[in-house]
């Protein structure tokens, strides 16, 4: 690993060289003019400020939000009411609102420390982790399904979402969480490289075969990787260099091939997860397949014997067995005289001495010839057939229809029993498949002897399933049998640890400037490089795939990044107050909108370094300031200056995610399963496709899990919630809209979800109050509000309680505005 | 370079001179509601216009009055061969059996094979004599109202991305779609529907999906709603076992909720604006059946439509979905569009002739062309093709030659047609073309950005100024590309 060095813009950073580095400052010894830029330039902590009013301070944010409003002429709100913080933090830190034991607890707490415990409670809480991961699942554009061309399910995305929930779980230090996703593999993070892979993808086979089809779709699939990574880490647009040189910041297009250059070698694509618990089961596997395999050995001594007298079972495509006297042998050829159609294909042949041993294998020094083959390069090769790996995609296949021959020659004679053979031993074809054929053995000068044939076979009939080749063996081979089956079954429970979408990795390609972004006009070679204004990554020339990855994750994470950090803090302040301090989280570039108040947003990067990037420790001292705890409420003075509290004189509330909401619903109702993990229950009854996706409408256990942990497909709405501006996992989605649709009201009002929750409320209700219908509203009330409701609301409710139970109150609760936002 | 935010945040800021340009007159309704709908995502930071809770669909004109005020896109999935219908070439005839000089030996899907004459005979057709071919008698008796496009190019050769580029201006997957474009832009005419509906095939959907018609990253209200003949809108209805008095007693306490919080917060336009998504959504109730329930269309409508052609199924429910598109625009609704092909399927559900091309469009002709050519006849007889543009487009084309031992035709995005007729458009043009064999626009040669710029042109609105912040770039349905084609202009 040659981790890449941070090498300064010196003058423009306000910071020496990094130990041992040569001072870098641009082509003409000065920074370009287009440099500069708040953003590009150092974080530089100013003091706190002092304030006017001195008591409603509670920490430094409130100083800085404070000092801010005195200037414009504007004062804080007032506190919200315990019972509308406690909503708002449950609701803003784990999307599930507080049930009514948490709400009493609070406001009957004596406790100065009350907060404090609340916020630690809920930070230690599971529910944290899932709600934050999905904030970033957002930027990323996570989904379960590949989208573009064919949109099938990509089944092994979700350990990446598991892990990004898990992350945040643990409050892994940001710095760490970035280069774990860039480079996990290296990392003991395996799951995280997820991130290089989580965009829309064409698969191989949805890719033109014409050379200009393949070069443009690898062309797009490492586009989406720049922008991923341009995007969520350093907040720069630097997509926008593909085609030409940045309109708006310093990035031109060299250097955004030389961002592409780091990814080279990276493709989309599945691989084994490398945990310690698959890792376990793997080499288990490996050990019963071994057992297996020895033990089928020692069975194919007890089946018939050719050329006995007997008939035997007839071909199939998976395993044949030639039995025959023992004899001494150089050569082994097996000619093929017929096939069920096509040309020949046969995966392995194993030639068994009487101890069992393989003595055909290439690893033994046995040479492989041939008829002739067809090839297909790392699929159909004349060294196939005795590689010891079996299936289809390592078979040797003839050249002509219905016939073709294979002669193993060993390096020495060897007494030998059994022909073992197949067409594709894991199964899926049966194609090709031998049905007339002849095995023979010759010694060293001796003249070929027919030791096994078709001829004593049942004959293969076309459509008909051909019997297990064991099906009649000697008597004595049962335990032996029986044993085997019982293999195979844990063999199966096994099924190979699990597998991860999280990027393939290989030698890197050439990365060329391409003009106009046209793959098919290439321009000079480019080396992997960062944009010149935020420094510079040293990767040499010849850096290998992952030392390619992690200088570009070193250099990120450089503490001296002047935008990583700020990134991420204005990205934790949106999730707390709906907008951050930079509006525009994905795009700290020219084009977006400056800090409200930069000597905040500063102050919080230096915090954060200073607490080791402690993303928990942000969110503390967020919820716990006195800009948080504000009420909601309009002031007109204010909302003539402020309308949209971009200053924070008030909170400003916001709707509920997608997610949030439905998991609220059944938090109310009582029917949260809170299973953690694992792959994606469904939303529909497909997993992937174009069309015909049929909403589940009425979910069984497993689809009452959070939302976060749904199969998501892309493209394809959640029937019911997708409406509320859920991301369709296109693009990246750095801050949710929040439109107001008629379908979002016919979707929450007249849905089975609302309808089944809503009963399901009612029932938890009337067991928790009783029959009383004014007990009942109360708990109704403070189960979705957090509130008791007021004399005018009880008076409305209690008699449509009394007449027809809860059930219509629960839905209409659901769909209340006041249910919908933060308080 | 930005001023003060708290006074105006650039993309408000862009947002205003982008209602001025819609608008005209920054107090009208129109730009009332479109600040309301956008004002939830902090676009727009400063002045705070009242929001009209009643009218989230409310109609944003644009200044001048534009020459069309609706569109229906009538969008052939699959890539329709320009060689079987709108694109003559006598050439290819001669040449039918030959090698295709220095054309490419492979192609999308494989190995090229050699030159195949039209499978389908051309003749001229109406005043202008423009050649068309028996595929498609019926849209072809209509040519002189047609303005042709033989020279249009795609940038992808696959279909999932070339719809994309149809119908967002770019490739990948996650961009609004053309008509959450001009429903952002424009409103809508009807209070009690969508303003943009897409009317999926009877056989599914196309290879790109929901692409086709999402907003990307616009505000989801402007994505189109779909639904067809067969269809209608998911959760019209609420779901059995809730009593009519239960859901009365719902919406009932709802709407005091709705209004007892929006008293204590006034001043939030978000409230009201949920509010009055209730009321269009209880409007949707009524007028969404009523629009696709098609009994009250007199037999002679159902006749030449071929709405009640029972020994072809697929045209008839194609046919019924033509009809529900004329009944939305005369309800005014602002853009609808019209789906004619499903996915990929070996050419079995869409336009995608592979293999046995001449066989497939024997059947996909007969399923569009009647419905198609009586839904324009039908517009023009109500006097609603004075104020509507019809679009007919395809993602790409197809190749002269045929795949190697296949009889059908590779994807080509290099020399294609689609077409346009209606409001603002000439009638009766060719515009472009490709060379002798089909092989390659060589005269004119236009892109899916310059067609798109067309149709937002012909809607009066400038393809440069339509734009919305997306992650720091001022995002254009046609990116940085795009000229209006002057020549289909009337």
């Amino acid at each position: 690993m040659h981790p890449g060095r941070w090498i300064l813009l010196a003058g423009l950073l306000g910071l020496g060289p990094a130990a041992g580095a040569p001072l870098f400052a641009g082509p003409e010894g000065s920074p370009p003019p287009a440099a500069h830029h708040w953003s590009f330039e150092a974080v530089r902590e100013s003091p706190i400020p002092e304030t006017r009013d001195s008591r409603w301070p509670l920490n430094s944010i409130d100083r800085f939000i404070l000092a801010r409003l005195e200037a414009e002429g504007l004062t804080p709100s007032p506190s919200a009411t315990r019972a509308e913080w406690l909503r708002r933090v449950t609701l803003d830190l784990t999307g599930i609102p507080p049930q009514p034991s948490e709400l009493d607890a609070f406001i009957n707490s004596t406790d100065p420390a009350a907060e404090v415990r609340v916020v630690d409670r809920l930070l230690a809480s599971p529910r944290y982790g899932e709600r934050w991961a999905q904030h970033w699942l957002d930027v990323v554009r996570y989904a379960d399904t590949h989208g573009f061309e064919v949109n099938t399910e990509r089944p092994n995305a979700w350990p990446y979402r598991d892990y990004v929930i898990r992350a945040f779980s643990r409050d892994t230090p940001y710095g760490r969480f970035v280069r774990e996703q860039l480079c996990g593999d290296l990392l003991g993070e395996d799951a995280a490289t997820g991130f290089l892979v989580t965009a829309s993808v064409l698969l191989p086979g949805q890719i033109g075969k014409d050379e200009p089809s393949i070069r443009l779709a690898r062309q797009d699939s490492l586009d989406e990787i720049v922008v991923n990574t341009g995007q969520t880490f350093l907040g720069l647009s630097i997509g926008c260099a593909r085609c030409h040189d940045h309109k708006f910041d310093p990035v031109s297009q060299r250097e955004y091939y030389a961002m592409q250059a780091f990814f080279a070698g990276v493709e989309y694509g599945e691989r084994d997860l490398h945990d310690p618990d698959s890792e376990a089961r793997r080499a288990e596997a490996v050990r019963v397949a071994d057992r297996i395999a020895a033990l089928q050995r020692q069975i194919t001594r007890h089946v018939p014997a050719a050329r006995s007298e007997t008939n035997r079972v007839c071909v199939n495509g998976r395993l044949n067995i030639e039995r025959f006297q023992p004899v001494a042998a150089r050569r082994v050829r097996f000619t093929i005289r017929e096939t069920n159609s096509l040309e020949p294909c046969l995966d392995e042949i194993e030639v068994l001495d009487p101890e069992d041993r393989n003595v055909a294998a290439a690893s033994e020094g046995t040479r492989a010839t041939s008829s002739g083959d067809t090839v297909v390069p790392d699929r159909h090769e004349l060294r196939h057939i005795h590689d010891g790996r079996y299936g289809n995609s390592r078979s040797w296949m003839s050249n002509e229809k219905g016939r073709g021959w294979i002669v193993l020659e060993f390096p020495k004679e060897h007494i030998v029993d059994r022909v073992l053979w197949g067409r594709d031993r894991e199964g899926q074809f049966d194609d090709r498949l031998a049905t007339d054929y002849r095995v023979e053995v010759a010694v060293d000068g001796g003249d070929w002897i027919c030791v096994a044939d078709s001829s004593d076979r049942t004959r293969f009939l076309a459509g008909t399933t051909p019997p297990d080749p064991f099906s009649i063996v000697a008597p004595e081979a049962a335990p032996t049998l029986r044993e085997r089956r019982r293999l195979e079954a844990t063999a199966k429970e096994l099924d190979g640890g699990q597998r991860a979408f999280a990027g393939l990795f290989r030698a890197p390609d050439t990365t060329h400037m391409l003009r106009r972004g046209d793959p098919e006009q290439p321009g000079e070679e480019v080396q992997p490089g960062v944009p010149a204004v935020l420094g510079l990554c040293h990767v040499p020339g010849d850096a290998n795939e992952s030392a390619r990855r992690t200088a570009l994750a070193q250099w990120l994470t450089d503490p001296r990044n002047p935008l990583t950090g700020r990134v991420w803090v204005n990205r934790i302040w949106q999730g707390h107050f709906g907008a951050g301090l930079v509006p525009t989280p994905s795009d700290f570039g020219r084009n977006g909108v400056r800090p409200t108040h930069p000597e905040l947003l500063d102050w919080l990067a230096g915090e954060f370094q200073r607490s080791g990037e402690s993303t928990k420790h942000l969110h503390r001292l967020i919820v716990l300031s006195a800009t948080y705890r504000q009420s909601s409420r309009g002031n007109p003075v204010a909302l003539s200056r402020d309308a949209e509290s971009r200053l924070l004189w008030r909170f400003p509330s916001r709707r509920m995610e997608a997610e949030s909401l439905r998991d609220a619903m059944l938090s109310a109702a009582g029917n949260l399963n809170a299973a953690m993990y694992g792959p994606g229950f469904d939303l529909f009854d497909l997993r992937g496709g174009l069309s015909g996706f049929k909403p589940v409408e009425s979910f069984p256990v497993s689809g009452l899990r959070r939302m976060v942990y749904a199969h998501k497909v892309r493209r394809e709405p959640e029937a019911v919630f997708g409406a509320f501006d859920c991301p369709d996992a296109g693009q990246s989605t750095p801050r949710r809209r929040e439109s107001t649709t008629p379908i979002q009201a016919l979707n929450l009002f007249n849905s089975t979800f609302t309808a089944e929750q809503s009963a399901a409320f009612a029932r938890r209700i009337r067991q928790e109050a009783g029959d009383d219908p004014t007990r009942q509203v109360r708990l109704a009330y403070r189960i979705a509000l957090g509130r008791e409701p007021a004399p005018g609301e009880l008076a409305d409710a209690r008699d449509a309680v009394a007449r027809l139970g809860a059930e219509p109150l629960c839905r209409a609760l659901f769909n209340s505005s006041e249910f919908l936002f933060l308080p | 370079m930005t001023g003060d935010p708290i006074r105006l945040l650039p993309p408000g800021r862009h947002l205003l001179d982008r209602r001025r340009f819609l608008s005209g007159a920054a107090t009208s309704m129109g730009s009332m509601a479109l600040a309301g709908l956008l004002r939830g995502d902090g676009l727009l930071a400063a002045d705070r216009p009242p929001v009209d809770p009643a009218r989230p669909f409310a109609p944003r004109p644009p200044r001048v009055r534009p020459p069309a005020k609706n569109v229906i896109m009538i969008f052939c999935a699959g890539a329709v061969s320009q060689l079987e219908t709108w694109d003559y070439k006598p050439e290819l005839i001669r040449h039918d059996g030959k090698p295709l000089a220095g054309g490419p030996p492979v192609t999308f899907q494989g190995p090229a094979g050699e030159l195949a004459r039209p499978q389908y005979p051309f003749r001229p057709r109406g005043e202008t004599g423009k050649w068309v071919s028996d595929l498609i008698p019926h849209l072809a008796e209509l040519t002189d109202d047609i303005a042709f496009i033989h020279s249009l190019t795609s940038k992808s050769n696959t279909h999932g991305p070339a719809e994309n580029f149809l119908s967002t201006g770019t490739v990948l997957d996650g961009f609004p779609s053309l008509g959450s474009w001009v429903s952002y832009a424009l409103g809508s005419e009807s209070q009690d529907l969508p303003a943009y509906v897409a009317i999926p095939d009877p056989r599914g959907v196309p290879q790109a999906g929901a692409n086709n018609w999402g907003p990307g990253f616009l505000p989801a209200v402007f994505q189109g709603t779909p639904m067809s003949a067969s269809q209608p809108i998911r959760h019209l209805t609420p779901p059995a076992g809730i009593s009519p008095e239960s859901d009365a007693t719902a919406r009932h306490l709802l709407q005091q909720m709705n209004a007892r919080h929006l008293e204590t917060h006034p001043e939030d336009g978000r409230l009201e604006a949920r509010i009055a998504s209730y009321e269009l959504a209880a409007r949707m109730q009524l007028s969404v059946p009523e629009i696709l329930d098609l009994s009250g269309e007199p037999a002679p409508v159902l006749r030449a439509y071929g709405a009640d052609d029972s020994r072809l199924p697929l045209k008839a429910a194609f046919a019924r979905n033509c009809i529900l598109a004329r009944r939305l625009v005369e309800r005014g609704v602002r853009m609808v569009q019209l789906f004619n092909g499903a996915y990929a399927s070996g050419g079995e559900l869409n336009w995608d002739g592979h293999n046995k091309l001449k066989e497939q469009y024997d059947r996909h002709g007969a399923i569009l062309d009647q419905p198609a050519a009586a839904l324009i006849r039908d517009l023009r007889e109500r006097g609603l093709l004075e104020e509507t543009l019809v679009v007919w487009c395809t993602e790409f084309g197809r190749m002269p030659m045929f795949q190697k031992g296949s009889m059908g035709r590779d994807h080509n995005p290099d020399g294609f047609t689609c077409w346009l007729a209606g409001a603002g458009v000439k009638a009766g043009v060719s515009v472009g073309a490709t060379d002798e064999l089909g092989r390659k626009a060589v005269e004119n040669v236009l892109s899916l950005y310059d067609f798109n710029a067309t149709i937002l042109h012909l809607l009066g609105l400038d393809h440069e100024k339509l734009t919305f912040e997306h992650n720091g770039i001022q995002r254009r349905l046609t990116n940085v590309e795009g000229q209006v084609i002057r020549g289909v202009l009337a």
